[in-house]
């Protein structure tokens, strides 16, 4: 990579730092929303056959979302296959996803995943269905883990981390996390999504530097790096028990957005069940990264009250329970 | 074997060399040590390997491990691969010295000693064994299947040109550990066989590149029948390459293969590796 080129990245990157809490202005509409506060659209969603295009587009307008000629970046959690259970976001919500955001104005939209266990990224993305179910996959898809990378100066106490070109370039990152239970964090949401953007052929697979680091700590310095961020997590059927891989299928109808990473995930925690003053990340993303306090979170669509639906929590999670 | 599907494969490679003498993991991206060591191992003999290893011999670090990339300033596990491809080219020179010792001082943190003097209290329970030795993807991180699988085929291929009890009594405690996380079925899963007390799935591809890390261990026909199943189960490109492999290297025969080959140059590699080149990585008899 040229000079020059590097140091676009590293000015992005040192941008995106600077934005801090104010977030990214193209995504957050903070006319709409008092200062201080952040809004999550909970949009309702039976099931997958639902017309989701619709759905989330009616979410990405609550949000006022604007991606007029913006490079969008679809990261969707594509992990492994297991047939008897539900570890990945869905295909359908994948492909509304395309569809909205090209519909919105993107000038491009791409998706990338960098899966944490598996090398054979189009494989999985095969057995998920992926490359059956949205037009032209191969050409949209991008191997975070194998992707040509840059450095970033600064990552908790590393000097620096190595992430994928892609990412790093993309004016919007949108974290298409699934709902779901983990068994080392509590819960998986749009921010531990985000370990997906480590690329593979620097740390490995899996990608044990961020637990050396700490899985809390890597989560929120993610996070901090792409600030310029949009969630849309899938819990039209989510997981509970023990997630993210082996815990079992469970039905909350919904989808989740907003721009305020923290807020959706703190939401969507309300929504299953768990207190999100408990899940570590989310006590030390809170008013450093985005608010996760229920009084300063704006919620739209639907309450947390009518969707809120108890996942099975694993033993060390159970006093997580919120009350 | 396979004349078209390894001849298509080859060509594609040829015309995928970057002008520095690597290769990206996809035609046009910039090179790295991975699909360029294995791209190298599969063109073994021709020109573009030799230009392969000239440029990887200048991403040698100081103390003698191999970066990942030109611009990654990280020593990685695939100091393994150069190690590899040094001993098929009998080029045992000081590269090939400083890699041995490298990999030799490095292993998963789990074993270190504080770690296992823990788990000899038995108050702490663990998914696998401290006391063996495998090896990480990069220093100060845990040791994984595949990074051990490649560490005990280089070192065993050096052990003839290095001498020392060090590298057997770290060949003898790789094997041991890569034993001690084999799955129920007999397969393995990218890291312990086990999270939480809770039994994990073995999986394709970490279960034949386990198999490779234990050429001359007897007591695998369960993990042999497992891989011959695993084959017949339609895996992934890479993972039936890699089946292909260690099926071949435990004597066991393999189907012929067929089909166009992908942008994918690592999988490429391997696929070419798999029609006959996968003698390279023999590692010989019994321990």
């Amino acid at each position: 990579m040229s000079d020059s080129t590097r140091r676009e990245f590293l000015g992005i990157a040192g941008a995106s730092l600077l934005a801090g809490y104010a977030g990214f202005a193209g995504a957050r509409p903070r006319s709409q929303t008092p200062p201080g506060r952040s809004s999550v659209t909970i949009v309702k969603a039976a099931s997958y056959s639902e017309d989701l295009v619709s759905r989330i587009l009616e979410g990405a307008r609550a949000c006022g979302l604007d991606v007029r000629g913006k490079r969008v970046l679809l990261k969707p959690n594509l992990v492994e296959f297991d047939p008897s259970t539900c570890i990945n976001t869905e295909v359908s919500v994948v492909a509304a996803a395309y569809e909205v955001f090209k519909t919105l104005g993107a000038a491009e939209v791409v998706i990338g995943e960098g899966p944490g266990h598996r090398r054979d990224t189009l494989a999985i993305a095969e057995m998920a269905r992926y490359r059956a179910e949205i037009a032209k996959f191969d050409s949209l898809f991008v191997d975070l883990n194998r992707d040509d990378v840059s450095s970033v100066q600064g990552f908790a106490d590393r000097g620096e981390i190595y992430l994928p070109n892609t990412a790093l370039r993309a004016d919007l990152i949108v974290s298409l996390a699934k709902m779901k239970t983990h068994h080392w964090a509590g819960a998986t949401l749009s921010m531990k999504n985000y370990f997906g953007l480590v690329p593979g052929c620097v740390y490995g697979w899996p990608k044990n530097e961020l637990h050396q680091v700490g899985i809390d700590r890597s989560i929120v310095e993610l996070s901090r790096i792409f600030r310029r961020s949009f969630a849309i997590v899938d819990g039209i059927v989510g997981m509970e028990g023990n997630g993210p891989i082996q815990g079992k299928p469970k039905q909350a109808g919904v989808l989740v957005m907003g721009s305020d990473l923290p807020a959706v995930d703190a939401t969507c925690c309300r929504i299953m069940g768990i207190d999100p003053e408990k899940i570590e990340y989310l006590r030390m993303a809170s008013d450093r990264l985005g608010v996760t306090a229920e009084a300063r979170i704006e919620q739209r669509g639907e309450s947390i009250k009518a969707v809120r639906t108890n996942f099975d929590l694993i033993a060390p999670f159970r006093e997580f329970r919120l009350a | 074997m396979g004349g078209f599907y390894r001849d298509a494969r080859v060509d594609v490679l040829r015309r995928a060399q970057n002008s520095d003498g690597g290769w990206g993991y996809f035609p046009g991206k910039q090179s790295w040590l991975e699909p360029t060591a294995w791209a190298a191992l599969a063109l073994h003999g021709t020109p573009e390997s030799d230009r392969a290893w000239s440029l990887l011999k200048t991403w040698q670090l100081g103390d003698g491990s191999w970066r990942p990339g030109a611009d990654v300033q990280i020593s990685n596990w695939g100091t393994a691969l150069c190690v590899t491809l040094a001993c098929v080219r009998r080029d045992y020179g000081d590269p090939f010295h400083k890699g041995v010792n490298w990999l030799l001082g490095i292993s998963g943190n789990e074993s270190a000693m504080w770690r296992r003097a823990l788990a000899s209290t038995g108050l702490f329970p663990y998914d696998r064994n401290p006391a063996y030795k495998g090896w990480p993807w990069k220093p100060n991180t845990a040791s994984w299947v595949e990074p051990t699988a490649h560490a005990l085929v280089a070192l065993k291929k050096a052990s003839a040109h290095f001498g020392g009890d060090e590298l057997q009594q770290r060949i003898r405690l790789g094997h041991a550990q890569l034993r001690d996380v084999r799955c129920a079925d007999g397969g393995w899963n990218y890291g312990s066989h086990a999270a939480l007390g809770i039994d994990l799935p073995s999986y394709p591809e970490t279960t034949a590149l386990a198999l490779l890390g234990l050429q001359g261990e007897t007591d695998l026909d369960k993990s042999l029948a497992t891989a011959r199943h695993m084959m017949e189960s339609n895996p992934s490109p890479l993972a039936l390459a890699w089946l292909r492999i260690a099926l071949s290297l435990h004597g066991e025969s393999v189907p012929e293969l067929f089909g166009n080959p992908s942008s994918d140059v690592m999988i490429t590699s391997i696929e070419v590796l798999s029609c006959e080149n996968y003698k390279l990585l023999r590692t010989g008899g019994r321990l």
